[in-house]
């Protein structure tokens, strides 16, 4: 499937920002699953290109002069293929992904989330696992914000994609499961459902196998990946430090649509 | 001091031997020992406070309210140690430092030691020490520790051991200088009569060892600070002050187009090597924890690009930690093909059932560690604890098993300290810093801690720790 991509983020500052610096993940890297048909950053200045310690592309963008917003688009085309399974990357030992992260803490309420259905083999039983934390707390936008770790977005019993994920992470990790969170963008027939997305892949039987706890699927035939990483902090599409600029506005957009003629 | 009596002493003391008599390295200074009037070292001690504090030597304590500045205390009896013990002590240092870059080497590339079977995996990789962003970087000279704190201690019968390695941001080194800038002040015609090595060319040494790590021709290099409230922010002003470059806080350097840059009146200037004493966490707002404002936007980016150099390395944590300490013999063996030179405290790893069993049931003779703890915060000394205290460390290491390690309490040298009575003996350890750049040395020396109460062997300035002159006796002296 060919998907077109639009993602533009736009920040907006009360006052004067005197410098920034922002690490952009906005540019998906090549796989068996993805092939990258063309993709452009559109950034107020040139940014440098390199990638961090998960392979993922990075480019970083210093403004030092003094602005009062950021625009930021990323668009291309990229074809989704039907594979089953994601390249074997093992440039990294998998268990640095069983490692606790600073949003993926658990509290007895997750271990005890974590240890039910132990008996069963681990897919299966990561699949019941998906099913219990989407009904513990339903897709709410607005409910958490993107500071929430684990433990308070399940407390709360209500998020979005990125506390699902944070909560399934913190589940396999209490097991031992490596698991690693994933950003990118989600097709949907549904023009209104969030094209932005989060959900996890997990370590088993040498190799990467994908948990849309949102969506509640296993098959991403219709995900684009971005970046890994333990949580949201390493693979978040844009993080930035600013040296003023008062109260921030954020207005992001992603639309993802079917391109080209072979509708299926 | 014509009338002064030797203490007795029990164990390894480093000034007095079993019976009361003086050992050999000593005996030029207890010559002029008893040459001095009681009122005259009373005197001269209160100047050595006063210069410390208007040289601004403190200390701030964790845990204590917020702005407490301690001054060290300072012992005016110096800790010699004998030239051939120096030579000793300096080849293992610098063979435990050599085997430690090479295994962060190793498990920062190809990971032989793990392939090999020697340290399981999951102690590596799943250790928060261990920085995924440093997997297949290159480093200069493939150093990794260029500054190292090699902390040791020697037991009841004088056997040295070391007692832990220092490989992130070890600390101390300007009371190795400053100390002995007071003794020379206080008691020049010490110096004159025994030849005493020299510390003093420290940061020079320091400077050529973070040059060398550069492949710039003149590369400009700063010292990054945390700022004025951190406990070391003395040193980082000193050290910056006497290799005469740039101390800067995080503020001060930005990134840009690949590289990193310290703001200057007169405009941007580039920078090659920061010499930094801000731990990993806090280096990169936006690579690690994302509310510090001490580090650089952007500066882990450039570091993985090779665009400047840091010293030490990003990562170096999993080589200090203390479950990994264990198996620094076997890294000797492994990467050098060499036997230890100094040897490893004997140590339980409380993560292994059989070697908990035996904690458990050993406690009040042990010392339990926290693995990842530092500065003496989160241990137990069993021999010093109350029931009590120990009935709740057994809890603690019970709930989380793999965050202990255990070793037998050492009784630790004593070296006499000056009291009012006289001169007593007090508990001491030994951290001699290695540089490493193209190669490894160390200046003859090094910071001797002191327990400074009776019979107490927490020796960490953060617990009341003090300090002395460390005095390496060249040949032919005494």
């Amino acid at each position: 499937m060919k998907l077109s991509i639009r993602h533009r983020t736009e920040y907006r500052y009360s006052e004067r920002v005197r410098h920034s610096t922002q690490y952009l993940r906005l540019t998906p890297r090549p796989s068996r699953r993805q092939r990258i048909l063309d993709w452009h950053l559109d950034l107020p200045e040139r940014a440098e290109r390199a990638s961090d310690g998960f392979d993922n592309i990075l480019h970083v963008l210093t403004l030092d002069q003094p602005h009062q917003g950021i625009e930021l688009t990323a668009r291309g085309q990229v074809e989704i293929t039907d594979e089953d399974s994601e390249d074997d990357d093992d440039r990294l030992s998998p268990l640095v992904f069983a490692r606790v992260s600073p949003l993926t803490g658990a509290d007895p309420a997750l271990i005890d989330l974590a240890e039910s259905h132990l008996s069963t083999p681990v897919l299966e039983r990561l699949e019941r696992l998906s099913e219990r934390i989407l009904a513990d707390m339903p897709f709410t936008p607005g409910a958490t914000d993107v500071a929430s770790d684990a433990i308070s977005a399940y407390q709360g019993g209500r998020g979005v994609c990125q506390d699902h994920t944070h909560v399934f992470l913190a589940c396999c990790r209490v097991q031992g499961i490596p698991a690693r969170y994933v950003s990118g963008y989600l097709y949907s027939d549904d023009s209104e459902h969030v094209a932005s997305h989060a959900w996890a892949e997990v370590w088993q039987d040498g190799g990467w196998h994908t948990f849309d706890v949102t969506n509640q699927t296993r098959r991403p035939r219709h995900h684009l990946k971005l970046a890994v990483g333990l949580d949201y902090l390493d693979a978040c599409p844009v993080r930035g430090v600013r040296y003023g600029g008062g109260v921030e506005s954020l207005k992001a957009v992603a639309r993802v649509r079917q391109s080209g003629a072979d509708h299926q | 001091m014509r009338s002064l009596s030797l203490p007795e002493v029990s164990g390894y003391d480093e000034m007095i031997q079993p019976g009361g008599k003086v050992r050999d390295s000593y005996k030029g200074y207890h010559r002029w020992l008893l040459g001095q009037a009681r009122d005259n070292l009373v005197r001269k001690r209160k100047e050595a406070e006063l210069q410390f504090h208007r040289v601004g030597i403190t200390f701030n304590v964790y845990g204590e309210e917020n702005g407490t500045e301690r001054l060290i205390p300072f012992d005016a009896l110096p800790r010699v140690i004998p030239a051939r013990d120096w030579r000793h002590l300096e080849a293992g240092a610098i063979q435990r430092v050599r085997a430690l870059n090479h295994f962060l080497h190793d498990i920062y590339h190809d990971q032989a030691i793990v392939r090999d079977g020697r340290i399981p995996a999951e102690q590596i990789f799943g250790n928060s020490q261990y920085q995924p962003c440093m997997q297949d970087v290159d480093l200069p000279n493939q150093v990794y520790s260029q500054v190292s704190g090699v902390d040791l201690i020697r037991d009841g019968e004088g056997t040295w051991y070391v007692l832990e390695d220092n490989l992130r941001t070890p600390s101390g080194v300007s009371y190795m200088i400053e100390n002995r800038r007071m003794m020379m002040r206080l008691f020049p015609e010490l110096f004159a009569h025994q030849s005493v090595a020299p510390v003093e060319h420290y940061p020079s040494l320091l400077l050529e060892t973070l040059q060398e790590d550069s492949g710039v021709a003149y590369p400009t290099v700063v010292l990054l600070t945390p700022g004025r409230f951190n406990s070391a922010y003395f040193e980082h002003a000193f050290l910056a002050q006497q290799m005469g470059i740039e101390l800067v806080e995080g503020a001060d350097l930005f990134v840009k187009d690949g590289f990193v840059y310290m703001r200057t009146t007169a405009g941007p200037q580039r920078v090659d090597v920061i010499y930094r004493r801000i731990d990993d966490d806090y280096l990169d707002p936006l690579a690690f924890r994302p509310d510090s404002m001490l580090g650089v936007p952007g500066l882990l980016s450039v570091y993985r690009q090779g665009n400047v150099v840091l010293a030490n390395a990003v990562g170096t944590g999993v080589g200090d930690d203390k479950s990994i300490y264990p198996y620094v013999p076997e890294m000797i063996r492994f990467y050098l093909d060499e036997e230890p030179i100094l040897s490893n405290v004997p140590t339980w790893q409380c993560r292994d059932p059989k070697a908990l069993d035996h904690v458990l049931a050993h406690l009040p003779e042990l010392v339990v560690k926290e693995v990842h703890g530092a500065g003496g915060y989160g241990m137990l000394v069993g021999p010093a604890a109350s029931q009590a205290e120990i009935a709740a460390f057994r809890d603690r290491l019970k709930a989380r098993p793999d965050n202990y390690i255990a070793q037998p309490t050492l009784s630790l040298s004593t070296c006499p300290i000056f009291v009012d009575e006289g001169i007593a003996p007090r508990h001491i350890d030994l951290r001699p810093f290695v540089l490493s750049g193209k190669e490894s040395r160390l200046v003859p020396g090094g910071l001797t801690r002191v327990a400074m109460n009776a019979g107490s062997l927490v020796v960490n300035s953060s617990q009341g720790g003090g300090t002395k002159d460390t005095w390496v006796l060249e040949d032919g002296s005494c």
